[in-house]
């Protein structure tokens, strides 16, 4: 029974990874080059579970998103990569913008998701 | 809260990681829970194959909740089914007592930080996992940006001279998510002493953004001149070369910074703009060697009577490609009364990379009308004719390559750069051009970068103009900058 029991725990624990686990609707990849985000423009549709996969080609960034309290780092070029994954619940437009000084357009460098 | 995110963070090299958070361990307790339950109905007999895969799986799973857990795939299924139960009741045990999780996670390192943990009700961190960053790899991160640069430079029959040529901080500080500041202070020269010949203080940006749409944001205060790739990106690691290259320092004055106004924004597709006005040139520093350089007023007791108009428009829809354009066009009279000169500049320039191989170039036009009057008004006023010419042009072109494969964590660049450069390409009716100042520029170097932000130079310059009789000098540069 304790068996069964564990067993049946590890096939409950794999449906309750859902959107951590689960394959992805969109995987986009974004670069971030002083003193842009390629592509700064990102169109979802409301429901999809997506992940960017955040790459710097030069210096380290930020990656932030002002409206849902997300920040994380960039490492610099050849340094890895970070992996964003996220519902887009609601339609309308969302901001994201560099959160580490990167020099003299750092203010500029800047994207648009918007969910329809 | 708008985006409702389901978080997860995975950082292959760097890694990060939440500070543990309230109520955390109970989410992952009451999924446990719930799992248990979904799955009492579930429980049917396997072949031995499948039922190792979702072991392994579990383990995988939970080493991910609990990081101290480690699997033990030599033993026995049984065995590992026991070691699973005994932390799924050490989980269980714990649901009630406590928020931090069952075994102490590695503190964030200051480069990645997470600061999703202070999100809305629909921000919720799931899992992490990947290499944890080890401290002794790890960069501090500091409240500034700056960046240095450190030059021995030697020209032909000359000794070597070092110069600590810039010290750079940089600052900013958002007022909101829409009005940010953001500034430049440089020290050249390393002393700045009154009265003697020696560095400068300089401020080479300070500006406010006030940000409204993406096509639409306004600018003010200390503006850098968006003309050339240089201006707005002369980090030392971001140009090979221990010094800039020559079209941009002595065809487009570098670093160009003017008071002033304008919008920037970007236009979607990946074109984006600035457009400005700013304070005007002052034609009474025009010369023969340097053209219209060092006009540039920097701020300090420059002239808005009759502003300045630059604009400079981007491509970069396509990763690894920049394309540009500026147009400037402004007076300059305002120290040369009677004569008020209208300079004109027009620039192209590029940026390309593919696999190993780094492109660019740049060529830029410079137009002086009255450039007649104006060298008579400016001999009479010093006593010196400064022949300046009418137009000015330059342009280069800069190979690169990248020695080592990507896999190498260290880099090493090693690039050639030609530059043509003159300017005196056309002059005023009754003055002849000077052949020295008709020049061109051969660098070649290495520049190697432990670590991106941080580059060592070294480059061999191979100088030549149209002159019988002044010899142009080569030059030997080596450099170390960085920025942070």
């Amino acid at each position: 029974m304790r068996y069964f029991l564990t067993l049946a725990a590890a096939c409950g624990l794999l449906l309750a990874q859902s959107d951590a686990e689960r394959k992805p609707d969109r995987v986009i990849s974004i670069s971030a080059e002083r003193f842009t985000f390629n592509p700064s423009k990102v169109t979802l549709k409301q429901g999809e579970l997506v992940e960017f996969v955040l790459t710097s080609d030069d210096t380290d960034h930020g990656f932030r998103i002002p409206s849902a309290g997300i920040e994380v780092a960039i490492p610099p070029q050849g340094r890895g990569e970070v992996r964003v994954r996220f519902i887009a619940k609601e339609k309308g437009k969302f901001m994201f913008e560099c959160s580490r000084p990167c020099g003299a357009g750092h203010n500029l460098m800047r994207g648009t998701i918007e969910v329809k | 809260m708008a985006l409702d995110f389901c978080f997860t963070i995975v950082n292959t090299q760097t890694f990060m990681q939440a500070a543990p958070v309230p109520g955390t361990p109970v989410k992952r307790l009451s999924r446990i829970i719930l799992a248990l339950a979904l799955s009492l109905s579930i429980g049917q007999a396997q072949n031995p194959t499948e039922l190792e895969k979702r072991l392994a799986d579990l383990e995988r799973k939970m080493k991910m909740l609990d990081p101290s857990f480690l699997p033990a795939p030599e033993l026995a299924i049984i065995q590992r089914l026991d070691a699973l139960e005994a932390r799924l009741d050490n989980a269980l045990s714990a649901r009630s007592s406590v928020v931090a999780p069952a075994a102490p996670l590695p503190p964030p390192p200051p480069s990645a930080n997470l600061a999703s943990t202070q999100g809305g009700p629909g921000l919720q961190p799931v899992s992490v996992s990947g290499d944890f960053q080890k401290a002794v790899d790890s960069e501090t991160r500091l409240p500034v940006a700056g960046y240095m640069d450190f030059h021995v430079n030697k020209e032909s029959g000359d000794s070597f001279r070092p110069d600590f040529h810039r010290f750079v901080l940089l600052f900013g500080h958002s007022f909101s998510d829409r009005i940010k500041f953001w500034s430049e202070l440089e020290l050249e020269h390393s002393l700045v002493e009154g009265g003697e010949e020696s560095g400068e203080v300089a401020l080479e940006q300070a500006y406010l953004d006030f940000l409204i749409t993406p096509k639409f944001n306004l600018r003010a205060g200390m503006l850098l001149t968006p003309v050339g790739i240089i201006n707005e990106r002369h980090e030392p690691p971001a140009f090979n070369g221990v010094e800039r290259p020559f079209v941009e320092s002595i065809i487009i004055p570098t670093t160009w910074r003017e008071l002033g106004f304008g919008f920037t924004g970007d236009l979607g597709k990946g074109f984006r703009y600035r457009t400005y006005l700013t304070s005007a040139l002052d034609a009474s520093r025009f010369n023969a060697e340097f053209g219209i350089a060092e006009g540039k007023s920097s701020g300090f007791d420059s002239s808005m009577r009759n502003p300045a108009a630059v604009a400079r428009l981007e491509y970069a829809g396509v990763r690894r490609l920049t394309l540009g354009t500026s147009l400037y066009t402004g007076l300059a009279g305002y120290n040369t009364p009677g004569i008020n000169p209208r300079v004109t500049i027009v620039n192209f320039d590029g940026r390309y990379s593919y696999r190993r191989l780094d492109l660019r170039g740049l060529f830029a036009n410079s137009w002086v009308s009255k450039a007649g009057a104006l060298n008579q008004r400016l001999r009479q006023q010093t006593g010196v004719n400064p022949n300046v010419a009418s137009q000015m042009r330059g342009y280069y072109v800069e190979p690169a390559f990248h020695l080592l494969p990507r896999r190498f964590r260290h880099d090493v660049i090693a690039f050639t750069r030609y530059e043509r450069y003159n300017t005196q390409q056309a002059m005023p009716v009754g003055y002849l051009p000077l052949p020295q100042f008709n020049r061109s520029s051969w660098v070649t170097g290495l520049t190697y970068k432990p670590v991106p932000d941080v580059a060592l130079k070294f480059d061999y310059v191979f100088n030549r103009n149209q002159s019988s009789v002044v010899n142009a000098l080569n030059g030997l540069n080596l450099g170390v900058g960085w920025w942070f």
